[in-house]
């Protein structure tokens, strides 16, 4: 039978990892910046949640201020600019949705699709990380958890009414996603992190938070796939 | 709750299943699309023993494709194996039986290794290879079948291919112990291995496959082949008994011959029908009645509430524990497939 090959050790002081971390590191150091922000507006829309909402919204922001550290101590300075443009579209679409008072899309795209992605990204880059960003990412995922979990009691409470609102803002956001994940695609495998495992821990994260929030098996095979085979 | 973690075939089963399921969005997708797919619990199982106890359980299906491990993507098949066993445990399934290449995965690539899966830390004892039962109806065919054939043990030559292997050697174990089998032929790849059990059994003849097939009267097949093999029946004896005990098959579907009886190896005939979906797919012949004898373990150690990994690491099955096995398989229904 086939081996399991032998991963080279990764060279985390070389040009070409550091090149690829200045944009995965400003992604997710954007990523927790634009959660922190997506955390504080969710706490307007939803008052009877602040409190809560904004303890997750400063979590967020320690989590950016973890990742920094990350960068700093691999001399790299991360591509904001870049990890802007990547995040562009969803954020514009959690905007709208804000704007108009749509709570349920606003929270499938932070608290569920978002939280969902950087838990599976943590997740995958965590046996693959410098010691030092290895324990920040341990804490970090830790907490996201909590996040999503919010996202998902929430919705579950709800169910019935927020279905098909939640259904709609799937089938609109989730192309995006896989889209994300494409611009990341070669940077990610230069810091030893393989897209189909992503994609695979995702749709696990994913399903699962759909699952718990009510949705039956065969919505969530549907729903987790959604625009992946178009990506 | 027992569970079930197993596979598909290959890669157009799992689409043409896929598709009998009504799943399109896997229906139309390649093997790069597998290798992403995460696991799903796609039918959950009532068993009735002849006792009267009922059980249930619940199938995952880990997405696992035999073309990964060919194909060289061998970090999505572990991935596969793990993600399944943490869907399974998450799922709070108390005894589930890892089916196909999964056993093999997980030993093969040192799974013991990585027990952490995201946020679970996987509790082994809650599965089970299910080799155990497999090695015991394996041994009960060779037993049984070749009774029924007129092929008398005591004078005839049983060759293992795979002997080496936690199938094999467990059968080598018994037909040593238990028959009073005339020849015991031991046919595998790696040397060391075979030196090792022919100094455990104190008997055996080791011998490559081109040499043991046409002085075989019992062939038993137990290798971990992605694909299947063509053997021509022309070089086999006659008659002559071939128990194949791989999955996917490797033999069956290719050896049409009179006086060479295929007979589908380590498959279970339960007492009463069970209500499931998944040996449909998996083209049983009679799907309420029969099922993989791996699967068939995890339902007795539900039964019998031992909730523990009955079978587990590599060559470690004793006769006592294929008895101990076999008694519970009795006393609830199950019989070895015969010819």
């Amino acid at each position: 039978m086939t081996q399991l090959e032998a991963l080279l050790p990764l060279d985390f002081c070389s040009e070409s990892y550091k090149d690829a971390y200045s944009r995965i590191n400003a992604i997710v150091i954007e990523g927790e910046q634009e959660a922190k922000d997506n955390y504080q507006r969710l706490a307007e829309l939803l008052p009877d949640c602040k409190d809560e909402l904004l303890e997750l919204a400063k979590m967020e922001y320690r989590h950016r201020k973890g990742f920094e550290a990350c960068g700093k101590n691999l001399q790299v300075t991360p591509d904001l600019e870049f990890a802007r443009q990547f995040f562009a579209q969803l954020n514009e679409n959690f905007q709208a949705a804000a704007n108009q008072h749509q709570v349920v899309t606003c929270l499938l795209i932070q608290a569920l699709i978002i939280e969902c992605f950087a838990i599976a990204a943590y997740n995958i880059y965590i046996p693959v990380a410098d010691d030092f960003a290895r324990k920040i990412t341990e804490g970090v995922v830790k907490e996201e958890y909590s996040h999503l979990n919010f996202g998902e009691t929430w919705l579950q409470a709800r169910f019935p009414e927020v279905k098909v609102e939640l259904e709609e803002a799937n089938r609109q956001n989730l192309p995006i996603v896989w889209q994300m994940l494409n611009q990341v695609d070669k940077d990610a495998k230069v810091l030893g992190m393989e897209r189909e495992a992503l994609v695979e821990d995702f749709m696990i994260q994913y399903g699962e938070a759909l699952g718990n929030i009510g949705f039956s098996s065969r919505e969530i095979m549907r729903l987790s796939v959604h625009g992946l085979a178009a990506a | 709750m027992f569970g079930l973690i197993g596979h598909l075939t290959s890669l157009e089963h799992a689409q043409n299943v896929a598709e009998e399921l009504g799943y399109p969005e896997y229906a139309n997708q390649g093997l790069e699309f597998w290798c992403s797919a995460p696991p799903q619990i796609v039918d959950t199982i009532s068993v009735t023993s002849i006792t009267g106890l009922k059980i249930q359980g619940q199938y995952v299906e880990s997405c696992f494709l035999p073309e990964m491990l060919a194909g060289r993507r061998v970090q999505a098949a572990v991935r596969k194996v793990l993600n399944a066993m943490a869907h399974a445990q998450k799922h709070g399934i108390h005894i589930t039986a890892l089916g196909g290449f999964s056993s093999i995965i997980f030993e093969n690539f040192n799974l013991q290794q990585m027990r952490q899966v995201r946020n679970i830390k996987l509790d082994f004892e809650r599965f089970t290879t299910g080799n155990t039962h497999t090695a015991y109806i394996i041994a009960q065919q060779v037993e049984k079948a070749s009774a029924q054939l007129g092929i008398n043990l005591s004078q005839a030559t049983v060759a293992i291919c795979g002997a080496t292997g936690d199938i094999g050697s467990a059968v080598c174990r018994w037909l040593n112990a238990r028959t009073d089998v005339g020849e015991l032929v031991l046919v595998a790849r790696d040397q060391e291995r075979l030196q090792r059990l022919q100094e455990e059994l104190g008997r055996g003849k080791i011998q490559d496959l081109a040499t043991a097939l046409p002085a075989a009267d019992v062939v038993v097949w137990v290798t971990s082949m992605p694909k299947g093999m063509v053997i021509d029946p022309g070089l086999l004896k006659q008659p002559c008994l071939l128990i194949d005990g791989g999955y996917p098959k490797n033999l069956a579907t290719s050896l049409q011959h009179p006086g060479v009886h295929v007979l589908r190896g380590g498959i279970v005939e339960h007492s009463l029908d069970i209500d499931w979906r998944i040996m449909h797919l998996v083209n049983m012949d009679v799907p309420a009645r029969q099922l993989f004898a791996c699967f068939a373990e995890s339902m007795l150690l539900e039964f019998e509430r031992w909730h523990t990994s009955f079978s587990w690491g590599r060559n470690q099955i004793s006769v006592e524990k294929m008895d101990l096995i076999g008694q519970v398989s009795r006393k609830h229904g199950f019989r070895p497939l015969l010819v």
